[in-house]
């Protein structure tokens, strides 16, 4: 970075936005360890409770834990990488629909085709990944936009049936549906406890995993990659390769994410991979807040909640467009930022808020 | 064979136009603000609706091809003033989830105001019918559309090469703190530019509502070719969307003779290839960061 750069970063705040993302220092805090733990062991005892008293919220609190998973594993090639990936559903979608075929063709046993999804997951991703990862920025979020737009009109027209001359494979615009959940050695994981507990278990297994390789050395070059790519380069990484590797494990994920919900909805419709998937997945994340692991989850869940608790008013996309808007303007650092600040130093965030609205009203009146 | 094609290079080049006028507001915003500007498809969208309230309250077309604009640049200002300002000098990013919640918003108001059903826009009398070149028979609104289109564009074009508003336009885009220096408010060449795009986008969903159908996916269906042409064109150049929107629109209708289900998909390889030989665009500064 040019001396000039750094100034012009300095004085726009970049700088000090990353500095108090805490760049460099370890993903997720002891502390914030703690309250996953926490916050987890809660979710398992509370769930039989929530299956008797009303399904319904179980059913949402499984949502939250899929689009949580899928939200974090774009957090890892976003927030970690800094590669903004625009075509996150396809890796999503053709998961699903790898699930959806193998369960109504082969079998149900989860162990079977759950990873097979991630498979299936990781090798579109390497597939978009490899064309995609040369370009930066801007063109990198376009050119996986495209790449996932071919995979969602693909299966959207059923060409490989077409192809191929045989009747449906994709199902076309109708998707797959009447699918079965899974099955683990014979149990059947269909009720809506079983398959919370699946879920809840793989997503669990799942952020750990990403918290382990963000915090190894693979992942701390990463978090150079997204400081300074050119830097890393010139000290001899190959850049590409990381970047293709995470952009690659990050699609394994998303996979899995696709894999869990297609099952658990019983459709895999074209839906899954279209380009406002990945849209309202970026507006999680940044709402939730970027680079933190346990603040896209966050996002999803309030997402998921407001769609749900909105839907009954006709007026509910306006909501949530605003409460978008609001939240970008005043608390850019998403809801997860906005915690810390609160937990750490309350005063300090009283004054903050303070500062930001007398900004904004300067910042308008010009 | 050869009329179908003749007919399909003229609503080729007519759609290109007009995706051209939504793709220019685009492509000038990103210019000169970096700012990607999700909410634009559903300015169109609401050029379209208003131009539909008026068309059918007024019994006029023309009132609606020239308020409808007008109404939506208002709304551009709004926008501009009390949301995007802001933010201006933030990472870009911010911006795509500011401009995304403004266009769920309207995507809602629109719901609220206008309902789900699809509308259509009543053509002028004059340009109801259709006319007759050797083997082939246009409807002459599609003529109306491409030379309506075409004189804009020209103008534009015209103007930010030639004009002082133009050149303190790319001025300001080049290097915004020299022309702050030299004592410019560059805010409000920023609010002129915004303004400038949302009514041109406004224009083009009056003129497309006429065609197409005005309905509440437009926006959303739009904003992705626009996408496509911008990043085809380059970013922030104004002369590779028009050229990128040509292409696109004739891919769409060549397209739609070849194998119609599938013409998304060339638009989507289209602008992968083009990508990977020029990853800044046809027209795009050479550097792509």
């Amino acid at each position: 970075m040019k001396a000039s750069e750094y100034l012009e970063e300095l004085a726009d705040g970049t700088v000090l936005d990353r500095a108090a993302a805490g760049s460099g220092s370890e993903v997720l805090s002891s502390s914030q360890r703690v309250g996953v733990v926490i916050i987890a062991a809660v979710l398992v005892v509370f769930a039989p409770i929530a299956d008797a008293t009303s399904p319904f919220w179980l059913n949402i609190l499984t949502r939250i834990l899929i689009f949580g998973l899928l939200a974090v594993s774009l957090d890892f090639i976003f927030g970690y990488a800094g590669l903004l990936s625009f075509g996150h559903a396809a890796m999503y979608g053709t998961g699903g629909y790898a699930a959806a075929w193998l369960i109504s063709e082969v079998t149900t046993n989860a162990l079977v085709v759950l990873p097979l999804s991630i498979v299936v997951g990781c090798g579109v991703a390497a597939f978009i990944g490899w064309f995609s990862v040369r370009a930066r920025g801007i063109y990198f979020a376009m050119l996986t936009l495209a790449f996932a737009q071919v995979f969602y009109v693909v299966i959207l027209t059923d060409l490989p049936a077409q192809v191929l001359g045989v009747e449906t494979i994709t199902g076309a615009d109708d998707g797959l549906f009447g699918i079965a959940r899974y099955g683990v050695f014979g149990i059947e994981l269909g009720g809506g406890l079983p398959y919370f507990y699946l879920t809840f278990g793989l997503v669990l297994a799942s952020f750990a995993v990403l918290v382990r390789v963000a915090n190894s050395p693979f992942g701390r070059v990463l978090q150079a990659i997204r400081e300074n790519e050119d830097r890393v380069e010139f000290i001899g990484y190959n850049v590409q390769r990381y970047k293709l590797i995470a952009f690659t494990i990050s699609g394994g994920f998303a996979g899995l994410a696709g894999g869990l919900y297609v099952p658990f909805q019983s459709v895999a419709s074209p839906g899954l991979l279209n380009w406002t998937v990945s849209g309202e997945l970026i507006v999680m994340l940044l709402l939730g807040g970027l680079g933190t692991f346990w603040g896209p989850i966050l996002g999803a869940g309030v997402v998921i909640f407001l769609e749900e608790q909105l839907a009954g008013f006709a007026t509910w996309e306006i909501i949530l467009g605003t409460v978008f808007v609001v939240v970008v303007i005043f608390a850019p650092r998403g809801i997860a930022g906005s915690l810390e600040t609160l937990a750490s130093d309350p005063r300090a965030a009283v004054e903050r808020t303070k500062e930001a609205l007398s900004s904004y009203r300067e910042s308008i009146k010009r | 064979m050869i009329e179908s094609i003749l007919r399909a290079t003229l609503l080729g080049l007519q759609l290109g136009v007009t995706f051209a006028l939504v793709a220019a507001g685009l492509t000038l915003i990103f210019g000169m603000m970096d700012v990607i500007n999700f909410a634009h498809g559903a300015l169109y969208m609401l050029g379209g609706y208003f131009g539909y309230t008026i068309a059918t309250q007024f019994g006029s077309f023309w009132a609606a091809l020239v308020l409808a604009p007008i109404i939506v640049g208002v709304l551009g200002a709004a926008m501009e003033k009390f949301t995007l300002r802001p933010l201006y000098g933030r990472n870009p990013l911010y911006h795509i989830l500011l401009t995304y919640g403004l266009a769920v918003m309207i995507q809602g108001v629109v719901l609220e105001v206008w309902g789900a059903s699809s509308q259509q826009i009543p053509r002028p009398g004059q340009f109801t019918g259709s006319i007759t070149v050797g083997p082939v028979t246009y409807p002459t609104y599609w003529l109306f559309v491409l030379v309506v289109s075409t004189v804009i564009l020209t103008v534009i074009w015209y103007a930010i090469e030639n004009s002082n508003l133009g050149i303190l336009m790319r001025a300001s885009a080049h290097d915004t703190e020299m022309v702050n220096a030299l004592g410019i408010d560059v805010s409000k060449v920023f609010t002129g530019v915004f303004v400038f795009g949302a009514a041109l986008a406004a224009l083009a969903g009056v003129l497309l509502g006429a065609t197409r159908s005005v309905n509440p996916g437009m926006g959303a269906g739009i904003i992705i070719e626009a996408f496509v042409i911008v990043v085809i064109g380059g970013l922030g150049s104004f002369k590779g969307a028009v050229y990128a929107a040509l292409l696109i629109g004739l891919v769409t209708a060549y397209g739609a003779l070849v194998a119609p289900t599938l013409t998304e998909l060339f638009l989507f390889v289209l602008m992968a290839v083009v990508l990977l030989v020029r990853p800044s665009g046809l027209f795009g500064a050479t550097e792509a960061a």
